[in-house]
């Protein structure tokens, strides 16, 4: 299932795109529930679907786009996508080691909400809850992409 | 929906970035396949996103250790970059910063799927200052990453399968980052036939 709803885009674009291009957002303090996600495997369709680059499956690619500076998302329960700028007293946001270890991992997560056209930015104060990886996509897809994990050598 | 709810709905679809302009014009970018691809040159300013966004605004954009961003000059649009243009994994901060605060033209790719999202994303593989005739290649990642890890670089191998942090929770955690024991299981089925 696509987890980004039309209604949420519209919704997005009406909250966004109505401010005026350039004007600075106004922050507001948000508590939010959901997966961290590998923001370009997302949405590029690099390596599929938005569900196959997601959970267990897609974690060994989260810690490598993580390890890269690729900007980590908060994919909250209700399809919102969530670009975190910041992640509690992790100083780099642009491959830092915060980052990877909650690679996949179901948080909720304190912080600052700010809306610039279409796009959620959060900046994470804090970090409520981390329930670990808890969308077992392997059980359904393996691992994405397939060379995540070498081909055991033979003895 | 009346008249004018309608008209406020266009106005803000057309301000929003990627959707309403064309900015192929000009494009060398090369095609990657990706979901909802557009080609897009433009000019724009390098911004660190977290400063545009709150008025927290280190200097240097934070040295690299912010994400940033592109103000794009035609609608003053934040453009942000996902990725830069090496194959896989990296992203387009080391490539960005050295433009920090300032005025470039990028040439790239704007992805996303219209029915997933109501924004496009950006990938950045040529950058140059206003004014400059030199395009350069947004490659930076892992030379930066070479400098930060310089006995993993040494070593045989692409930068992903030998980053010290990722072996270590691999390692630790797993390649399905659930533990070991699952991982085990998982990698027999995996590999088996």
């Amino acid at each position: 299932m696509r987890r980004i709803l039309i209604a949420t885009a519209a919704a997005g674009m009406l909250s966004a795109g109505l401010a005026l291009p350039g004007a600075a957002a106004e922050g507001r303090t948000v508590t939010v529930t959901g997966e961290t996600v590998d923001t370009w495997c997302y949405f590029s369709g690099v390596m599929g679907g938005p569900d196959v680059v997601t959970g267990s499956a897609h974690h060994t690619c989260a810690l490598w786009c993580a390890a890269g500076g690729i900007p980590v998302g908060l994919l909250a329960d209700d399809g919102t996508m969530y670009m975190v700028l910041k992640l509690g007293e992790e100083s780099d946001a642009a491959g830092g080691d915060g980052f990877l270890l909650v690679a996949s991992h179901e948080l909720t997560a304190q912080g600052t909400l700010y809306e610039r056209d279409g796009i959620n930015y959060i900046i994470v104060s804090e970090v409520l809850v981390d329930d670990g990886i808890t969308n077992l996509t392997h059980e359904e897809y393996g691992v994405i992409p397939g060379f995540a994990i070498p081909e055991p050598k033979e003895e | 929906m009346t008249r004018f709810a309608y008209a406020a709905l266009f106005a803000a679809v057309l301000a929003t970035p990627g959707l309403a302009q064309d900015f192929a014009e000009g494009s060398n970018a090369n095609s990657w396949g990706l979901f909802g691809e557009e080609k897009a040159r433009f000019t724009a300013q390098v911004v660190d996103v977290i400063c545009e966004l709150s008025g927290d605004c280190p200097a240097d954009c934070g040295g690299g250790d912010r994400q940033l961003a592109l103000l794009r000059d035609a609608d003053q649009a934040l453009v942000l970059p996902l990725k830069n243009g090496q194959p896989v994994f990296s992203g387009a901060a080391a490539d960005l910063l050295p433009y920090c605060n300032k005025a470039v033209e990028v040439d790239g790719l704007l992805v996303g799927d219209p029915d997933d999202t109501p924004v496009k994303f950006y990938q950045v593989q040529l950058i140059r200052e206003t004014g400059a005739e030199e395009w350069a290649k947004a490659n930076l990642f892992t030379r930066a990453w070479a400098e930060e890890f310089p006995d993993a670089a040494a070593e045989k191998g692409p930068w992903f399968r030998k980053d010290p942090r990722v072996s270590a929770l691999i390692g630790e955690r797993g390649y399905l980052g659930l533990g070991l024991e699952v991982d085990e299981a998982f990698i027999e089925d995996w590999f088996a036939e």
